[in-house]
């Protein structure tokens, strides 16, 4: 009997294993090989946050994550996320609260927050919310109109 | 008040728009850098045999550049791959293209280097042990010497009543802006093209064809969306490599810094020493002698303009009857010195805030008093001999002293709150032209720079337009071209782009309504109106839609077209107090007062930023959102430059920390709430006053902080940063 082809999910779209090297990391299957650049490379290293996508729902550096290794996962980019009934949400907060000036770490933060908020029943506090964004570095803002943004994402949700 | 939402927004928000790490076009090959692995070394031979005998590799070097440049040579001063010497760790010596990214890295890991490693010049204490005397401006080691003064210093200093002389020590840092430098270069012909995240597209078109040898006719330089930029983003560091490599190669060629290249090859703030001495006589300085060393890494002798910038800006924002300063321009074995955000300014003004806090705590006299009485006023001459234009510096000094009591009288015990002060002089540079369009409906701005995160150009510019004309600004777009298309401008760099480009857009605007008006007939000024439909242009009682006003052949070719220009003049210095080397007039004077309450724990030595209040002399915000975004992103960056950032180089030269675990940036659960204060009131030289605000809000930070931790707990911290090892040292714990 012929083995069904090994795959992943990419907002919906399933990705061949076969084709991708054992040692790509997501960032760089997504990136270049689906050609989803909403995705942005940073430090390439875990540190900044920019490279944050969803793996069956929870936010996941993926310039650390090995492609082969999330057969069978869900992933998704900040390109479907925005779409979704909560990214919705996180992306019209950050809108409004200006909270964003270059652009390069925001959809690392917009998909995290989105994680945070969308698996939680009731909104969590501000404070644990920050906390779990510890992991999204910014530049330009100086996290002023994030925490605005934070706040009113989290208000609504409630 | 619902703040209107950048255009950018939605775009940002959703990932697509395209920054420079994000250019993908077909057949495109990638490309890795061979770097040096020593900082200091003669070349014996680079062999790129085994990395040409990799399939589909395309690799270049020293060797190469002859029949790669079209006219055999390039800069000869500025090698693309050094042909003889090694002068900093990191440095690249060879270039590799290949159809992915890890056969280009395989292939570059084969390159075989034979170098014979040669002295390290990196320490300024182990160049200079001593303080340089006048010999030392013949040494190798010194790019320049700049020095000027006024008076007889030696003698106000023998006669003053006293004289603080002290040593302050001021540590490297780095942009890190959050996109690392990336490029994608195409060569058909003599046609060279590079899609590039840049501050500044002109500048890189000049810079590659200084570097390779062209005429700028046949560079085209493509901004793309910039990932943050502080001043890193404006020299060519990426491009010549991709270019040579798309020569060689016949293929398109990306090429992107990682992280750690990004930090072994930026230009940036390198370390300091200065020495500072004050005297003063019945509560008044008399003299000031500021001897400045500064690194500059591997910048060419002669064409550093570190020295004399740095040293200009020691004088201020105080008056002295007498001074003398002089600076030093110091090669080290190091990537040469280049701008960050306010080039060495947040330092600078560490040493002179805090220098002169010492001096009034030596003569008992309240170190706010003290600096507000010798604080420049508008109309006197600063110590160069150029009139303080208007100037909100002391207005913006006052509204912080009233801040720090307030938090004062409720400040728990152990924090301390201390205020800084630090100036700029928003800088021109060559200058620019905006050209408008107006069609029937839209104001169009086509304009050579590109906006790289502070809004400056995509709401700066058309928040200049609106003011000009009354047009809405949702009526206004703002164009971007490639350096083919768009007028030149200089770029986004000095906090220069509503001064300067917005000026022009405001003559533009003028110069559009002036039009207007004489085919409108009448008289009294022209204002333009959006309705849902289309543009009115009203003069009184009288509207016109523009529609009617515009000629058939405008109509066809888009619009009403207008231009403006303006293009530098910067004052002017009194030269005779000019000794050596070149001082810089300022274009204009913008001010700034920090206020910080901080809590020092006495057991770890951990500085936690309990609030923190920004007082801003901006002439006219001609977007309030924006600026209090700059304010509010600068303070914080000062925070790192102040508590946590350093770039630090091991005794051989190589930098030890080129990454994010150990060169430290503030995270999000490190910063504290930041009050943003604009005042105006004194307007600038830009349209409608506005002055310059990307830079100004990093300027005080250090110093602020450091006066606070000094309130907090006595601590008199005379280096950058205030590492808790540092503070645990000066409070004698260790």
């Amino acid at each position: 009997m012929k083995e069904s082809p090994r795959t992943l999910q990419v907002n919906g779209t399933p990705v061949p294993l076969a084709e991708v090297p054992f040692h790509e990391r997501l960032l760089d299957t997504v990136r270049w090989r689906l050609g989803l650049k909403g995705t942005k490379e940073g430090c390439r290293a875990g540190a900044c946050g920019a490279c944050t996508v969803l793996v069956d729902g929870a936010a996941t550096l993926s310039c650390l994550a090995l492609t082969h290794e999330l057969e069978g996962s869900t992933v998704t980019t900040i390109e479907e996320v925005v779409r979704g009934p909560v990214g919705r949400e996180v992306a019209a907060a950050f809108a409004e609260a200006g909270a964003l000036q270059c652009g390069y770490c925001t959809p690392g933060f917009v998909v995290a927050l989105t994680s945070l908020l969308a698996k939680a029943e009731t909104s969590p506090p501000l404070e644990r919310l920050l906390e779990d964004l510890g992991g999204n570095l910014c530049r330009c803002t100086g996290y002023a109109s994030i925490v605005r943004a934070v706040e009113l994402a989290r208000r609504r949700r409630a | 008040m619902t703040a209107r939402v950048r255009p950018d927004a939605a775009r940002k928000l959703a990932g697509s728009v395209q920054f420079g790490t994000d250019v993908d076009v077909p057949s495109m090959l990638h490309a890795a850098l061979v770097l040096a692995p020593c900082a200091s070394a003669r070349i014996r031979s680079v062999d790129l045999s085994a990395a040409r005998a990799r399939p589909k590799v395309t690799a270049i070097g020293a060797q190469d550049l002859p029949n790669l440049l079209p006219g055999g040579k390039g800069d000869p001063d500025r090698p693309v791959f050094p042909p003889e010497r090694i002068l900093f760790a990191g440095q690249p010596v060879a270039a590799v293209a290949a159809p992915t990214l890890e056969e280009a890295r395989a292939a570059a890991r084969l390159v075989r280097i034979d170098l014979e490693p040669t002295s390290v010049a990196g320490d300024l204490e182990a160049i200079f042990p001593e303080w340089p005397g006048s010999e030392a401006k013949e040494s190798p080691h010194v790019a320049a010497h700049v020095r000027a003064r006024l008076g007889n210093v030696e003698r106000a200093l023998a006669d003053a009543q006293t004289v603080v002389e002290e040593t302050y020590r001021t540590a490297g840092i780095h942009q890190v802006a959050l996109e690392p430098h990336a490029c994608v270069a195409t060569v058909e012909g003599d046609r060279w093209h590079v899609a590039t995240s840049t501050q500044s597209p002109f500048g890189i078109r000049e810079d590659l064809a200084s570097l390779l040898g062209l005429p700028e006719g046949s560079l085209v330089v493509e901004g793309t969306w910039v990932g943050g930029g502080f001043g890193g983003k404006t020299s060519a560091i990426v491009e010549p490599y991709a270019l040579l490599l798309a020569r060689a190669s016949g293929a398109p060629v990306r090429l992107a810094l990682t992280y750690r290249e990004m930090f072994l090859l930026g230009r940036t703030t390198l370390p300091s020493i200065v020495r500072m001495e004050t005297g003063v006589t019945d509560g008044t300085i008399v003299a000031r002698r500021i001897r400045l060393l500064l690194d500059v890494g591997s910048s060419l002798p002669g064409r550093d303009f570190a020295a004399g910038h740095a040293s200009g800006f020691l004088l201020g924002p105080y008056r002295s009857p007498a001074f003398d300063v002089e600076g030093y321009a110091v090669r080290t074995n190091k990537a040469p010195f280049g701008s960050h955000r306010a080039p060495f300014l947040p330092q600078a003004a560490f040493v002179v805030e805090s220098h002169l806090e010492e001096v009034a705590r030596r003569i008992g006299a309240d170190p706010e008093a003290f600096r507000a009485r010798h604080l420049w006023a508008a109309g006197e001459p600063t110590s160069l001999g150029q009139p303080v234009a208007s100037f909100g510096l002391p207005a913006a000094f006052e509204a912080a002293r009233a801040q720090a009591r307030a938090w004062r009288a409720d400040a728990p015990s152990g924090h301390g709150v201390g205020v800084g002060l630090g100036f700029w002089a928003t800088q021109i540079g060559a200058g620019g032209e905006a050209r408008l369009r107006l069609s029937s409906e839209a104001l169009t701005i086509e304009q050579g720079e590109r906006e790289i995160g502070s809004g400056s150009v995509l709401v700066g510019l058309a928040a200049s337009a609106e003011r000009a004309t009354g047009l809405d600004r949702e009526r206004i777009r703002v164009e971007y071209g490639d350096t083919s298309r768009a007028p030149f401008d200089s770029g986004v760099f000095g906090s220069r782009t509503v001064g300067a480009l917005g000026q022009a857009v405001a003559r533009a605007s003028g110069d559009l309504l002036e039009t207007l008006g004489a085919r409108m007939g009448g008289s009294g000024p022209v204002r333009l109106e959006a309705t849902p439909a289309e543009v009115v242009a009203v003069r009184g009682t009288a509207r016109r839609p523009v529609r009617e006003l515009l000629r058939p052949e405008e109509a066809g070719a888009g619009g009403l077209a207008a231009s403006g220009r303006l293009y530098g003049t910067e004052g002017a210095l009194d030269e005779t107090r000019v000794l050596e080397g070149t001082f810089y007039p300022f274009p204009d004077f913008v001010g700034a007062a920090h206020v910080a309450q901080v809590e020092v724990d006495r057991e770890t030595c951990a500085v936690r930023v309990v609030r923190y209040a920004a007082f801003h002399d901006v002439g006219v915000a001609i977007d309030r959102p924006s600026a209090t975004a700059q304010v509010e992103g600068g303070v914080v960056m000062g925070l790192g430059a102040a508590l946590t950032e350093e770039s630090i180089w091991s005794e051989d030269g190589a930098l030890a920390n080129p990454g994010l675990l150990d060169y430290r940036i503030p995270t999000l659960g490190e910063v504290p709430p930041i009050e943003v204060h604009l005042l105006e009131g004194f307007p600038g030289a830009g349209p409608f006053g506005a002055k310059g605000l990307g830079e100004p809000p990093i300027i005080p930070v250090p110093a602020t902080i450091g006066a606070a931790i000094r309130q907090a707990c006595g601590a008199h911290l005379t280096e950058l940063p205030f590492s808790a090892e540092r503070l645990a040292r000066a409070l004698k714990l260790v």
